[in-house]
């Protein structure tokens, strides 16, 4: 009896886990179909294709998306990295005036939903003049209150007799901070990596705001604009250009997929 | 060493929220100099059938993803939370669609929920029902979003329900088995009730998430039809970029802003009574 | 007929074996001990009378019903945790009730029950409380309650004691004890100390590695353990055990170990049994004499350190050129000091004998 429970577990959960990942299965196959073909349910084309995937390339510069993508989020990770740890550590093992209300203005950040500042931050980046610029993409992510509040609690933890010690040799914080601390905190690293280049790597809408030029649009705002400003001309195409967004995420995601699943959940309780 | 953070959080967290206030009561093109408009901008956006109409979509769109999303985040933490074969490959399965951008998940549903080509259809078709116009009928619009979204992130409250699942004791239910509850009555006395902040923490999120909706009716139905599924910070966008109202745009942000902090609080409330109960 | 019955009840997990061929009768009413160390079985066996545990094999009675198959909720007992498993989010009397609701019993027989076991535990005071508002010994006693009100065929106590501090559990001991003998419901006791299994069973089962070593009234196992094992785990403070071997000399049998020799009573039967065996002696048995009179039949220890614990005061001393560590429970008024010698009797007719098996050599009357 306990055996038919557990098959029929297993089935529902085998149909419910199909329900996510099949709809990612068939745009996959159907980047490879001619246009024909494509809406049919099969998941191996007849006629395979690279077509699709020509098509889009030539039709709009996703090349050139996929390395603003990248310049982009690596760069706003490594600043929320290395100036947010150095931000935290300081709240959380130096003394400083003014660490109180650091504190609390960090956490009020939080309760601000991010609609509110949109507007000024975007007739800021207009008054000075950075529209269709990188600054303009990096610039208001170059500090992530929750990756400083999650690194901030992890600091704490460590415990005050390393600092001492390392102070008593002569070091210098900064020196504590990379040389001790970090390798120490590999854990919250990881996760603060993995949530802040991936917040960077979906985001769209602030791109959709600051920057016009094709040449400069990441590759989520590019795809958008793409597949719904008709450049797409089929389904296949516009598809296919999702696909440039997604294949590499999920190829980190299957060998990540524990650090994955621990940094976003962490990060989204936490804000 | 701080001091950058500081300098940040003036120009891009302290200034920008001063700063709406301000643009609150101007009125601002971005090319010409602004000018005062007092309270017109309030005024305004009280009477603004399109805003109010967005706020209605959002309580629509709320009204059936709040619920899903406890129902189905629930159930399959509860079918995760035993000892299985794979597990790791169940929960990464479920959690796919939470990395995955909500751009590429819009283009994606758009298609499937295509009326002629669609993948929904189609297997509708295949069972016999007849297809639906998912994205343009007016009635079905806003609940289709609702059900993708739900889709999009049920990984990420199925994680939140698995951790809040660990927390019941053994001993509890181990006791209360021994007692005599049936499979129902455990979950009824003991697991639903010791899920109770997860599921706070479920409404919350999933309610501010829906305040913010954006990419998916701004690429799947553009709003429509009949604005049914504009949604308030589309309806901000447009102000900004397509209007070029950037008053009246900061009106709406701060608007919103107060819409969440209200429905947040009274949720809470609501909340904190039927948990006293 | 027997309240709770095993028989040839066994459990492994996998590849080992965690309970062997179990099998004891609980009579109506009894209190129960099962005692032993971690990994003896004791909370396995306790969990598959409850229905926590699957049983390999064998049978499991209660009243003479087979249990074995039934699911935990069908077998009418029930169980205090170790952690008591209060649930968190009810107050007293919910939790009290919870199991009786389930049941659909009248509100009013609910009441009384509550009623009834909240004054014989003093619960009444709290009833409107939340678990996290209470202290340990507190929320045992809800968790008692909770099993009183559902008046079970069988009471089942996983380690109650274990989380309390030492004061609150010689007390709760004590009014466990006193609250089944009042309800008279057969209660199976497991718990890892042994101090708990002498002053609460009325029979005590002392396990190891999944077989039980002995079954009996607690006197019984002090006096007769039946083997090395249940020697050294009954009794406070432990039994000194010192390795040697047997010898006959002009029809007076000897125990002899490195510079030790102790005269034996002549009926212990060692008929065919191996030479090397091990001497047993509570430290309570043996007689000191600080004086030194190295009386006959006596052994003359070194003293390295005097434990003085008040009224009674634990001698630590060195016999024979290995030398051996004993233990004597002195009463004198006159304590010896460290480097002292003193004669040290023992008294054969408390002398405990264990072969090379650790089976105790018995007494013939």
């Amino acid at each position: 009896m306990r055996t038919l429970r557990r098959i029929g577990l297993y089935v529902a959960l085998g149909l419910a886990a199909l329900t996510f990942i099949y709809p990612f299965l068939w745009m996959a196959s159907s980047t490879f179909k001619p246009r024909e073909e494509f809406g049919s349910l099969a998941l191996i084309p007849d006629h395979f294709t690279l077509d699709n995937y020509r098509t889009m390339w030539a039709r709009a510069p996703f090349g050139r998306a996929l390395l603003n993508s990248t310049l982009v989020a690596t760069t706003i990770t490594l600043s929320v990295l290395v100036f947010g740890s150095m931000t935290a550590y300081a709240m959380a093992r130096l003394r400083f005036r003014g660490r109180p209300a650091l504190n609390a203005a960090t956490l009020g950040v939080l309760l601000v939903p991010g609609q509110l500042t949109l507007i000024p931050l975007y007739t800021l980046i207009v008054q000075l003049g950075l529209i269709d610029t990188y600054p303009a993409l990096i610039l208001p992510y170059l500090f992530n209150a929750t990756a400083i509040l999650m690194m901030r609690q992890f600091f704490l933890q460590i415990p005050q007799s390393l600092i001492d010690a390392a102070r008593m040799d002569g070091m210098s914080e900064l020196r504590i901070l990379f040389t001790i601390f970090w390798p120490l905190s590999k854990p919250v690293l990881s996760i603060v990596a993995i949530f802040t280049f991936m917040g960077s790597w979906n985001e769209v809408l602030w791109p959709l705001l600051v920057v016009r030029d094709e040449q400069l649009m990441t590759l989520p705002q590019l795809l958008t604009v793409f597949a719904l400003g008709g450049g797409a001309g089929s389904v296949g195409v516009s598809l296919a250009s999702a696909m440039v967004l997604v294949v590499p995420v999920v190829i980190a995601y299957m060998f990540l997929q524990r650090n994955f699943i621990e940094s976003m959940a962490g990060a989204g309780i936490k804000g | 060493m701080a001091a950058p953070y500081a300098v940040f959080l003036l120009a891009f967290a302290a200034y920008p929220i001063v700063f709406a206030l301000v643009l609150v009561f101007l009125r601002w093109d971005l090319v010409t100099a602004p000018s005062i408009a007092g309270f017109d901008n309030i005024r305004l956006l009280a009477n603004d059938g399109r805003f109010w109409r967005a706020v209605a979509n959002t309580f629509v769109f709320l009204s059936i993803h709040v619920p899903l999303q406890i129902v189905t985040a629930l159930g399959l933490a509860l079918a995760l939370n035993r000892k299985l074969v794979l597990r790791g490959f169940w929960r990464a399965a479920f959690f796919l669609p939470v990395v995955i951008s909500g751009a590429v998940v819009a283009i994606l549903w758009s298609n499937l929920y295509a009326t002629d080509v669609g993948l929904i259809n189609k297997l509708l078709v295949r069972i016999g029902l007849s297809p639906v116009s998912w994205l343009t009928d007016p009635n079905t619009a806003m609940p289709a979003i609702a059900v993708m979204v739900t889709w999009k992130n049920v990984g990420f409250y199925v994680i939140i329900y698995l951790a809040g699942l660990q927390y019941i004791p053994r001993s509890c239910q181990e006791a209360i088995e021994i007692e005599g509850a049936s499979a129902w009555q455990r979950f009824r006395f003991l697991t639903l009730p010791s899920l109770l902040p997860q599921t706070i923490l479920v409404i919350t999120l999933s309610t501010i998430n829906g305040f913010q909706l954006f990419i998916e009716p701004y690429v799947m139905t553009g709003g429509g039809p009949l604005r049914r599924t504009y949604s308030v910070v589309l309806y901000l966008y447009n102000n900004a970029f397509a209007y070029q109202k950037m008053g009246y745009a900061a009106t709406i942000g701060v608007a919103l802003a107060l819409i969440i902090g209200a429905v947040v609080l009274i949720q809470r409330r609501v909340i904190g009574r039927a948990e006293a109960l | 007929m027997p309240s709770v019955s095993f028989d040839h009840v066994r459990k492994t997990f996998g590849e080992m074996t965690v309970v062997e061929d179990f099998n004891l009768s609980v009579a109506d009413g009894e209190l129960l001990v099962l005692v032993g160390g971690s990994g003896s079985g004791k909370s396995t066996i306790l969990r598959m009378v409850a229905g926590l545990e699957e049983v390999t094999s064998g049978t499991i009675r209660i009243d003479e019903r087979d249990v074995t198959a039934l699911a935990p909720r069908a077998r009418d007992v029930a169980m205090v945790f170790q952690d008591y498993g209060l649930y968190p989010h009810m107050t007293v009397r919910e939790n009290l009730s919870l199991g009786l609701r389930i049941r659909k019993i009248d509100p009013k027989e609910i009441d009384r029950r509550v009623t009834w076991a909240g004054g014989m535990l003093g619960l009444a005071p709290l009833l409107d409380r939340k678990p996290k508002a209470l202290s340990g010994g507190q929320r045992q006693r809800v968790a008692m309650g909770r099993a009183m009100v559902r008046e079970p065929k069988v009471f089942l106590f996983d380690e109650p004691l274990s989380n309390l501090d030492a004061g609150l559990r010689a007390q709760m001991r004590i009014e466990i004890g006193g609250l089944q003998r009042r309800l008279k419901t057969t209660t199976i006791y497991v718990t890892h100390d042994q101090v708990e299994a002498m002053t609460l069973g009325d029979r005590i089962v002392v396990l190891a590695d999944g077989r039980i070593q002995q079954v009996g009234h607690p006197i019984a196992l002090y006096r007769t353990p039946v083997n090395r094992f249940v020697a050294g785990f009954i009794g406070t403070p432990t039994m000194n055990f010192v390795e040697g071997s047997l010898q006959r000399e002009n029809g007076q049998l000897t125990f002899a170990a490195e510079g030790v020799s102790v005269a034996l009573s002549g009926n212990m039967s060692t008929d065919g049994r191996s030479e090397k065996v091990t001497l047993g002696i509570r430290p309570e048995d043996l007689r000191v004499d600080p004086a030194g009179d190295s009386a006959a039949g006596g052994l003359r220890g070194l003293v390295v350190l005097v434990e003085r614990l008040g009224g009674t005061s634990h001698v630590h001393f060195d016999v024979g050129s290995r030398p051996h560590r004993l233990m004597a429970s002195v009463t004198n008024d006159r304590l010896p000091d460290v480097g002292e010698t003193i004669a040290v009797h023992v008294p054969p007719q408390h002398v405990h004998l264990f072969g090379a098996d650790g089976q105790a050599f018995s007494r013939s009357t």
